[in-house]
């Protein structure tokens, strides 16, 4: 073969091209892409779900592109006539925003054969809930012996200047916001009552941690012990030797549905159900429940175990019973104004 | 290219060459630029309506101008404290040896070579209740109680001028090294003292380096989004958090536009100021 100039340059631009524009490589299909979470719910998925659903399909292509959840939107709102992503999974917020741009299809619900066994909170016809994403209470056990048992404790004298919270920004700390208005008299429309009692928690605030990540390294560093924490981010903590540890407060832990959905005008749209309905499966739910993932299964023909029987609920009707569930559409309507004064307001 | 004809103008070929950059610069630069100045041009999340609304919704609204105003003087504290310590570095490089001049490059280096991300994290170990400095001030007997450090706006500024510094002290370096070390004699010999040769002489000489380093760390100061979030914390706004958080959380992009918009004038307006000094300097350097 002889190498000259003008093969080298075709045989470049061909290479750049295919680079370039990945799309040429795949000739007419491409595999199913799901835009999971980044970090533990990606390691989840690809070690739990993404080989359920190749068995289950005849070794179906798919790719993984984790993001978060505003960023799926933005991305499938950049192309919505040829979805870059065919299956999105969102926290309760942004799922309604996904679905108020109709981004989302329909789930076929009548062709599902997990749908009809699913909590009632997690039969979502836009796009079911396979999982649940836990707040509670987190706490360093060796600076505090007596566990604490409710919100309110957030407030005792005895924790000055050792709470760290998150802003509005993400789910978690909107969630709580919430949860703290209804302690105090409010409710989804009216949070008021918790602007107050930030107020109050002023003087034992450590830190108004950027994201829920932040609030991790502020107890692996001592800067808080006590905080609003979610149970999976917990669990990852303590796998690596940091004390800390969830306890559910008795007003009641709040559940945040992780919902998946296939994007409308997906062109994977069958493989994209079966990708759901893999999710939805007591196989694929029992195994992501089982450490290190511990993730809260939706099915109810899952037998809850383990650490999440220990420190959640040990069957459904103890989750329902423990759980608490937010009003995503109320919340969605006035959280724009929530984040404008938790900017004005809270300054430590 | 040295053959061209005489009659070809010379500035021709530079053009020519630069123009896949350009092309590059126009298709992933200017053109994502209009956009965001069109659709900052919208009252209205769906870019429906067009209007001014957001810009007068920034500029009357005490709350946002706080949110510019502070991240603008945040650069300044930590420009501020770039040049203060980065100058008697890149001064102390143009008096030692050569063995000991690798040393400082080296160590002014050593930062650019780990990831941003990774030196805020150990800023974090650093200041944090249990890190270094307060452990040492306790066991001292300076303090009782740790020091609030993190997520303080002093934690900020120490921990960004850590980091920008070597965009400080490299352009430093290079214009001290350009001054004639005979200069300082021919002051000392006509009987100024070390301060009057350093104001007189140094300073002067220096001042094209002391404005491309300010320009560079001011700039990189106030964009630094990892770094100020990470030991600023959620309490403290800055422009670039404020966007972030119009743009991805609130979806809100027309007045994400704005802010863009409007940060981008007002770092100009202030890179402006520095280029106008440099060029001030460079005549004064001059007589």
């Amino acid at each position: 073969m002889i190498l000259n100039r003008r093969s080298l340059m075709t045989t470049a631009l061909t290479l750049g091209a295919m680079k370039a524009f990945p799309g040429l490589s795949y000739a007419q299909a491409r595999p199913l892409v799901f835009a999971t979470f980044t970090g533990s719910w990606e390691e989840a998925h690809k070690a739990v779900l993404v080989p359920a659903f190749r068995k289950a399909n005849a070794d179906a292509a798919i790719v993984l592109d984790p993001m978060l959840s505003v960023d799926q939107i933005a991305k499938v709102n950049a192309a919505k006539a040829n979805p870059p992503i065919d299956v999105m999974l969102h926290d309760p917020g942004p799922a309604l925003v996904a679905i108020g741009q109709d981004l989302a299809e329909p789930y076929p619900v009548e062709k599902s054969a997990y749908y009809k066994d699913l909590i009632s909170e997690a039969q979502e016809p836009m796009g079911p809930a396979p999982f649940f994403q836990v707040v509670g209470l987190t706490y360093n056990p060796e600076a505090i012996k007596t566990p604490p048992t409710s919100w309110a404790d957030l407030w005792k004298p005895e924790f000055k200047g050792r709470v760290g919270i998150t802003n509005l920004n993400s789910t978690l700390g909107t969630g709580w916001l919430v949860e703290i208005a209804k302690m105090r008299g409010g409710s989804e429309a009216n949070v008021d009552p918790a602007f107050k009692a930030l107020e109050e928690l002023k003087p034992n605030l450590a830190a108004v941690a950027a994201n829920p990540g932040a609030l991790a390294t502020l107890f692996q560093q001592g800067q808080i012990d006590i905080s609003p924490g979610n149970f999976n981010a917990i669990q990852i903590l303590k796998a690596r030797g940091v004390p800390v540890e969830f306890v559910a407060p008795k007003e009641g832990a709040i559940a945040f549905k992780t919902t998946i959905h296939i994007v409308k005008n997906s062109p994977n749209r069958e493989l994209a159900f079966k990708l759901i309905e893999a999710s939805l499966s007591p196989e694929v739910q029992t195994a992501l429940m089982n450490p290190p993932y511990l993730i809260v299964p939706t099915n109810s023909k899952v037998a809850m175990g383990g650490e999440i029987a220990r420190v959640l609920a040990k069957d459904t009707a103890e989750l329902k019973q423990k759980f608490v569930f937010q009003d995503w559409k109320k919340i969605n309507e006035q959280r724009s104004a929530w984040i404008e004064r938790f900017n004005r307001e809270i300054k430590i | 290219m040295g053959a061209a004809p005489a009659s070809r103008d010379v500035t021709s070929h530079g053009m020519g060459l630069a123009a896949p950059l350009a092309l590059f610069f126009l298709v992933f630069f200017v053109a994502p630029l209009l956009q965001l100045l069109w659709l900052s041009l919208h009252n209205d999340t769906a870019a429906l309506h067009w209007g001014l609304g957001q810009y007068l919704h920034f500029l009357t609204d005490p709350f946002s101008l706080s949110v510019l105003g502070s991240t603008l003087l945040l650069g300044a504290e930590v420009t501020a404290v770039c040049l203060l310590l980065g100058f008697p570095i890149a001064w102390l490089h143009q008096r030692v040896g050569p063995r000991l001049q690798t040393i400082i490059i080296l160590i002014v280096l050593l930062p650019l070579l780990t990831s941003v991300v990774v030196r805020t994290f150990a800023w974090i170990v650093i200041l944090g209740r249990q890190g270094i400095i307060n452990a040492t001030l306790q066991s001292l007997g300076i303090i009782d109680t740790p020091l609030k450090l993190l997520y303080t706006q002093f934690g900020v500024v120490i921990a960004l001028a850590q980091v920008q510094m070597p965009l400080m002290t490299l352009p430093l370096i290079t214009a001290l090294g350009r001054i004639d070390p005979n200069l300082d004699d021919a002051s000392c010999s006509l009987g100024a003292g070390s301060w009057r040769t350093f104001f007189r002489i140094v300073l002067p000489l220096s001042l094209p380096g002391v404005i491309a380093g300010c320009t560079l760390t001011y700039a990189a100061a106030i964009t630094a989004f990892i770094t100020q979030s990470l030991i600023g914390g959620g309490q403290m706004l800055f422009m670039p958090m404020y966007l972030y958080q119009q743009a991805s959380t609130l979806q809100n992009w027309p007045f994400a536009s704005a802010i863009s918009i409007i940060f981008l004038l007002a770092v100009l307006a202030v890179v402006s100021v520095f280029t106008t000094l440099g060029r001030m300097s460079r005549g004064y350097g001059g007589a």
